[in-house]
């Protein structure tokens, strides 16, 4: 197994309801990394390299002046607009340290969407111009209708029921409960209110939708030498992957595997360079957008067939540290904050560590698997060093 | 003739790669001039040879749903009395690979259902902007 990069700094800013961030959305930023270098244990002019996945506003630029980066040696950010990029985020960390291309990478993502606007909303005209116009004309405007309409089929095709929804819904919520960094901490959800809440597309209710949020994470990641004599054990980064299935690259429910969440690819990149399986994951974090796509993830990343994916989730197979797959332990986007998935990234390099206030016994290989339904995908698999 | 969505709802801009699925009073669909490949949406190069020029065929505008959302939140203010609405994904019989999105104008949203099948219509509207008559093609079930 060759290790290339370890993560040794995690952090981030308070987490908000969307639109009440006391800080600017740069402030986050900012407030994050230096979280995240503080618990490392480096000084801010170590970092090298940014990365980030559709960040259009934090530039590493500004970070590098207003953080006193320096030099700047790397700078980059993955193809494809979404929370599907978080993890090849990472990737390119990874990448760059273990290439000699920089030394001290941050990696973050930070969201302040009342001062900046949501991704939830359409925002269109009264005109429409390319694609948009093969979907919208007809009302269907928004992410989680994207994913509804992938939902929808995979639940058919594979005799689904709405419980298996409710289940990831459940798993989240009831892991937040133990997160007092949770926006949905003291908030349980039960599966009578799941089902009595009001519909937002079907087959989503409300609680199958994430909410959005304000606030900032990031990681720093170096290599295994420099880690040596920093403050926290470090936590390598043993597969990443980011990528598309072929004939899946073309949108608007043409691709030619749909409906799916496309990770079948992904999936087969990360057991190829790790060597491991998914039975042998013991604790896995998955970006839910939306319930409905994380069980096709789930099983284009193969944790069970299609078939049995709703006998894999059921009969609370996810919540809780002594979960068969422990899952979302610190309540991921719908039970902590929807940082566009970082939290996530956070949460599975804890869970190495054992700082998790859901923490699994004895991790060895811990998953963290990007935005499902949007392309491409991507995944990290973190390992205990 | 009334849209599905309400009369305010936004239009298409037609360029000459969108113009043939909103204006010709069929589903026509791009199909490549080298190796006869449809493809949907339109593109600039074949998906099948790198093709870059391109024809259409008109379906004979029967399918099949494929997948459906029954939208009640609405996303955008203009839609806000349409709710709840479904918007359909229907996969032409004549050309099975083609997979095309509308409303099923004639049901109500909750008697919509996979493999219903269906028969195209079109919203005929003047866009008094841009001067385009389109055809925005819709569709209504069949009884078996
Ligand atoms: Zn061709």
């Amino acid at each position: 197994m060759q290790r290339r990069s370890v993560v040794v700094g995690v952090g981030e800013s308070s987490y908000y309801k969307r639109g009440t961030a006391q800080e600017t959305e740069f402030q986050l930023a900012c407030i994050a990394i230096r979280n995240a270098v503080e618990d490392a244990g480096l000084d801010l002019s170590e970092i090298d390299g940014f990365v980030s996945h559709m960040e259009s506003r934090n530039d590493p630029m500004r970070l590098s002046r207003a953080l006193g980066v320096e030099t700047l040696d790397f700078a980059a950010q993955p193809w494809g607009g979404g929370g599907n990029g978080v993890a090849a985020g990472i990737m390119l960390a990874d990448a760059a340290v273990s290439g000699g291309l920089a030394k001290c990478v941050v990696a973050f993502r930070a969201l302040a969407q009342g001062q900046f606007g949501r991704f939830g909303q359409a925002r269109m005209a009264n005109r429409l111009y390319g694609a948009a116009n093969y979907s919208a004309l007809y009302g269907l405007l928004s992410p989680a209708h994207i994913c509804a309409m992938q939902t929808r089929r995979f639940m058919h095709d594979h005799h689904i029921s709405q419980e298996a929804l409710a289940d990831i819904a459940l798993a989240c919520y009831a892991n937040a409960q133990l997160n007092p960094r949770a926006l949905r901490c003291g908030k349980p959800l039960s599966r009578e209110q799941y089902h009595a809440s009001r519909w937002i597309v079907e087959p989503f209710h409300l609680f199958d939708c994430c909410p959005e949020n304000d606030g900032a994470a990031a990681i720093v990641i170096t290599t295994p030498e420099r880690a040596k004599d920093l403050r926290k054990k470090p936590v390598p980064i043993l597969a990443a992957a980011q990528g598309l299935d072929a004939g899946d690259g073309f949108g608007a429910f043409n691709e030619r595997n749909f409906p799916t969440a496309f990770y079948r690819n992904v999936g087969k990149r990360i057991w190829e360079r790790s060597g491991v399986r998914p039975a042998d994951v013991d604790v896995a974090q998955f970006y839910e957008n939306f319930t409905g796509p994380v069980l096709i993830a789930m099983s284009e990343m193969g944790f069970a067939p299609p078939d049995g994916i709703e006998e894999f989730v059921s009969n609370g197979a996810l919540e809780g540290p002594d979960a068969r797959l422990p899952f979302n332990t610190s309540g991921g986007n719908l039970g902590e904050a929807y940082i566009h998935g970082f939290e996530l990234i956070n949460e599975a390099v804890r869970q190495v560590r054992g700082e998790s206030t859901c923490q699994v016994e004895n991790v060895e290989l811990s998953l963290a698997v990007a935005g499902p339904g949007f392309s491409p995908g991507s995944a990290v698999l973190f390992c205990r060093d | 003739m009334s849209r599905y969505l309400g009369d305010a709802w936004a239009l298409p801009y037609l360029d000459p790669q969108i113009r043939p699925f909103f204006s010709s009073g069929v589903i026509r669909i791009q199909v490549c001039r080298s190796c006869d490949a449809p493809q949907h949406p339109p593109d600039d190069v074949c998906h099948a040879c790198q093709g870059t020029e391109f024809s259409h065929r008109d379906s004979a505008g029967l399918g099949t749903v494929h997948s459906f959302i029954i939208v009640h939140h609405p996303v955008h203010p203009a839609l806000t009395e349409r709710v709840p609405y479904a918007v359909a994904l229907i996969t032409l019989d004549d050309m099975p690979q083609i997979r095309v999105c509308g409303n099923i104008v004639d049901a109500a949203p909750e008697a919509v259902s996979i493999g219903q099948p269906v028969r195209a219509t079109f919203e005929e509207i003047h866009d008094a902007e841009t001067g385009e008559d389109l055809t925005i093609p819709q569709w209504e079930t069949l009884t078996g």
